[in-house]
């Protein structure tokens, strides 16, 4: 399997305070890999350099699909084939669910109307919510605007998808049905990252597990590996802390 | 809505009660008098401040023999007529001319002078008399009697334009410039203001008659009592030596400066009463032509100065917020310094400094490029406020799905921003309506301009009246929809 993105020697500084510390990784393409850590050990930092959302330091190099991942004119073109579901779903309030899902496919990949609609309302079908097409995003429950949100960052065909913490803002009779489309998601083969602290589902959906403290990689391996065997002291605590909750 | 103009006016016309009718100028004892100082060499500052001048010693003089105090203000000509209807002032002086209009709202003594009207140019300008003037603009002081002449003979003579300004000061400035060719006004005000001035020329002799008289009003007591003293003050001489004085010549014998004449009195002159005074519908009828010409120049220069400011307001609060450092800063500095300009200097420097490098800009334009000027720089400050009000989420959203700044900006972040500014942008729209009224200034005709103009040469203020309706009927309704927003978005809010 191709490697579709490639961290190398990433660092991160905010100002003197380092909060990316030489992160090496390799996504393979199809690859549903989840990052977990506790809070503050740079879990976002890492996925929105991907995208380039943070600017990481001058030493390091990031790419996707071969492309670098840098200010210029293929960053457009980074993004269209990365795209990003955010903790706080951030749909835009002034426009309809369907106007949400629309938008980027009539700007960038510069779809016709009848196009954009038609992708549109298949997406909102596939996440289970084709009903609301016409509402905003205020009327409706967390769960359905993230469900949304997933159908937006969808609908530019991404080769690849990073979830920053999907659920941590939902109630948590919501987070079930947002995990279901993430899981139904993994199993047609799209590559994702994703930040989560949901144990239960990284165990289940994840090829590949990283746990991070402190702005570095401290291991990483199958569910399996990572979670019933811990080699690292920091890990087995995290879990222990984590799992006895 | 009607119900609330007609509430309006009403407290308007209450609030301008007071002060007319049973205002008591003065006491028994103080005589005050109004006076448009700047007006040579009838009454101006001398260098230590004091107020001189022909008619100012004649007032004092007056007082003197009445066995009364006297206190002079200075109120520019236009204010005159409603300072001493309105009993704030009880003369009025400023070498005004006796007419048939004015009697019939208010009372002269007997003249004091004869005058004319002259025509003053600057010196090799190819102005020699009215009949080179076709075609060209002239200058002439708002309402005075030059004003209602040059309109009179406008058809005549030819005159492009007839320029309005507030006093001798600006209108020479501006024939000085070149930006207008003549200026029509009292000839011995400009026979004064001309003698120590070798490039400036009196070429024409404009013979209207005028006479100048104090101006009071209408049938109180104090005028034959005045004008008593003014016969015996010709008698003795003084009004004569006071021409010497000022002239440097004496009045010829059959002049009104030496000869006791009859007081003016009114053709149909009735003691007029609070709405003869203020809802005259006589004067009202006459004027209001003059009222929508200024209306529809006010709209114009309003709304171009809006739509612009407007435009530049959004590219400078963009600079502002995304443009390279120094970029930034530039306009930074440009929003702080036209915020705390006075627009009033603003437009001045503009009309009449700029010329002096060569830009010269005509009365509308002038006011259309300051008002945007400042309108831009508080536009540009509440977009910035109404962008970074919108979440940071918006922005990445917009960024991670690849959307270009431009399509950031023009889908996502500014149709949310449009509803936070609306409020605080009608209410800058409504300033700046407001503020084209300092137009006046630079001889612009809006709606405020023709409103004192209609005001002087009717004798009445009835037309400021109609104007201030005017104002109000189209400022009030944006400024409830304004609140009537403001409360919505409130409650929205709390939600
Ligand atoms: N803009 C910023 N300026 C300074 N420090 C920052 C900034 N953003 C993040 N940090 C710091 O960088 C570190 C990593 O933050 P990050 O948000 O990546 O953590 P995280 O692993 O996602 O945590 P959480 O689970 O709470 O979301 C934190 O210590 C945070 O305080
Ligand atoms: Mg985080």
């Amino acid at each position: 399997m191709t490697t579709l993105i490639r961290l190398e020697n990433v660092n991160k500084h905010y100002g003197s305070f380092q909060a990316l510390n030489n992160i090496n990784l390799e996504i393979k393409e199809g690859e549903v890999v989840c990052v977990i850590g506790p809070s503050g050990s740079g879990k976002s930092t890492m996925i929105r350099c991907i995208n380039l959302l943070e600017q990481y330091d001058a030493d390091g190099k990031i790419t996707v699909e071969n492309m670098s991942v840098q200010k210029g004119k293929d960053l457009k073109q980074v993004r269209a084939e990365v795209g990003m579901v955010f903790q706080n779903f951030n749909l835009f309030p002034h426009l309809t669910i369907l106007q949400n899902i629309m938008l980027a496919p009539l700007r960038v990949r510069r779809m016709s109307q009848e196009q954009a609609e038609t992708l549109a309302l298949s997406l909102l079908g596939k996440v289970g919510i084709a009903e609301q097409a016409r509402k905003y995003p205020a009327q409706l429950s967390g769960g359905q605007q993230q469900r949304v949100a997933i159908a937006r960052a969808l609908a530019m065909e991404p080769k690849a998808l990073l979830f920053d913490e999907p659920t941590s803002a939902l109630d948590p009779e919501m987070v079930g049905e947002v995990l279901d489309v993430i899981r139904k998601l993994a199993d047609t083969g799209v590559t994702m990252i994703i930040v989560t602290h949901e144990m239960g589902f990284a165990r289940q959906v994840a090829d590949r597990v990283i746990f991070m403290d402190c702005g570095q990689i401290v291991e990483q391996g199958t569910p399996t590996e990572l979670f019933d065997n811990p080699k690292e002291v920091r890990t087995r605590n995290f879990l222990k802390a984590v799992l006895n909750h | 809505m009607r119900r609330t103009l007609a509430f309006a006016t009403l407290i308007i016309l209450l609030l301008a009660y007071p002060l007319t009718s049973f205002a008591q100028s003065g006491t028994d004892k103080e005589i005050i008098v109004g006076a448009n100082i700047g007006n040579v060499p009838w009454e101006f500052q001398d260098t230590n401040g004091e107020f001189i001048g022909f008619e100012i010693d004649l007032v004092k003089e007056a007082a003197k023999r009445l066995n009364r105090e006297i206190k002079i203000l200075n109120v520019p000509f236009n204010g005159l007529f409603s300072a001493v209807q309105s009993g704030r002032i009880d003369i009025a002086i400023s070498s005004i001319g006796i007419t048939e209009k004015r009697l019939e709202s208010m009372s002269f003594t007997q003249p004091y002078y004869d005058s004319d009207q002259s025509l003053t140019t600057v010196k090799g300008n190819g102005i020699n008399s009215l009949e080179d003037l076709k075609g060209q603009i002239v200058a002439v002081d708002t309402g005075s009697t030059g004003d209602m002449w040059a309109t009179a003979n406008q058809q005549k003579y030819g005159f492009a334009e007839i320029r309005r300004y507030e006093g001798l000061a600006p209108a020479m400035l501006d024939v000085a410039i070149g930006r207008v060719k003549g200026y029509i006004s009292d000839i011995p005000a400009l026979l004064y203001y001309t003698k120590d001035k070798p490039n400036l020329e009196v070429v024409e002799r404009i013979p209207t008659g005028g006479r100048y008289a104090l101006m009071m009003a209408k049938n109180k007591p104090l005028v034959s009592e005045v004008n008593a003293v003014i016969s015996t003050l010709k008698e003795e001489g003084f009004i004569n030596a006071l021409h010497k004085k000022w002239f440097g010549v004496p009045a010829e014998p059959t002049t009104s400066t030496v000869e006791i004449v009859d007081m003016p009195s009114a053709n149909n002159g009735n003691l007029l009463n609070f709405f003869d005074t203020f809802l005259n519908k006589q004067v009202f009828l006459q004027t209001y032509p003059m009222l929508i010409a200024g209306l529809i120049t006010t709209i114009q220069l309003g709304l171009l100065s809006i739509i612009s400011g407007l435009v530049l307001g959004l590219i400078l609060s963009l600079i502002r917020l995304y443009a390279a450092k120094p970029l930034q800063a530039i306009v930074k500095v440009y929003i702080d310094i036209f915020r705390s300009i006075p627009l009033l200097v603003l437009l001045i420097i503009i009309f009449y400094a700029l010329p002096f490098i060569g830009l010269n800009l005509s009365p509308f334009s002038a006011a259309a490029v300051s008002l945007t000027l400042v309108s831009g720089a508080y536009t540009a400050e509440i977009f910035r406020a109404g962008i970074e009000a919108i979440p940071k989420g918006q922005f990445e959203a917009s960024e991670a799905l690849g959307l270009g700044y431009r399509h950031m900006m023009g889908d996502v972040i500014l149709p949310q921003a449009i509803k936070i500014v609306i409020p605080p942008l009608t209410n800058n729209c409504i300033n700046v309506i407001k503020d084209t009224a300092l137009a006046s200034v630079v001889a612009m005709p809006d709606l405020l301009k023709q409103a004192t103009q209609a005001q002087a040469v009717a004798a009445n203020p009835t037309p400021l009246i109609a104007a201030a309706v005017i104002y109000l009927m189209f400022l009030l309704p944006l400024v409830l929809w304004v609140s009537k927003l403001e409360k919505r978005y409130k409650k929205e809010g709390a939600k």
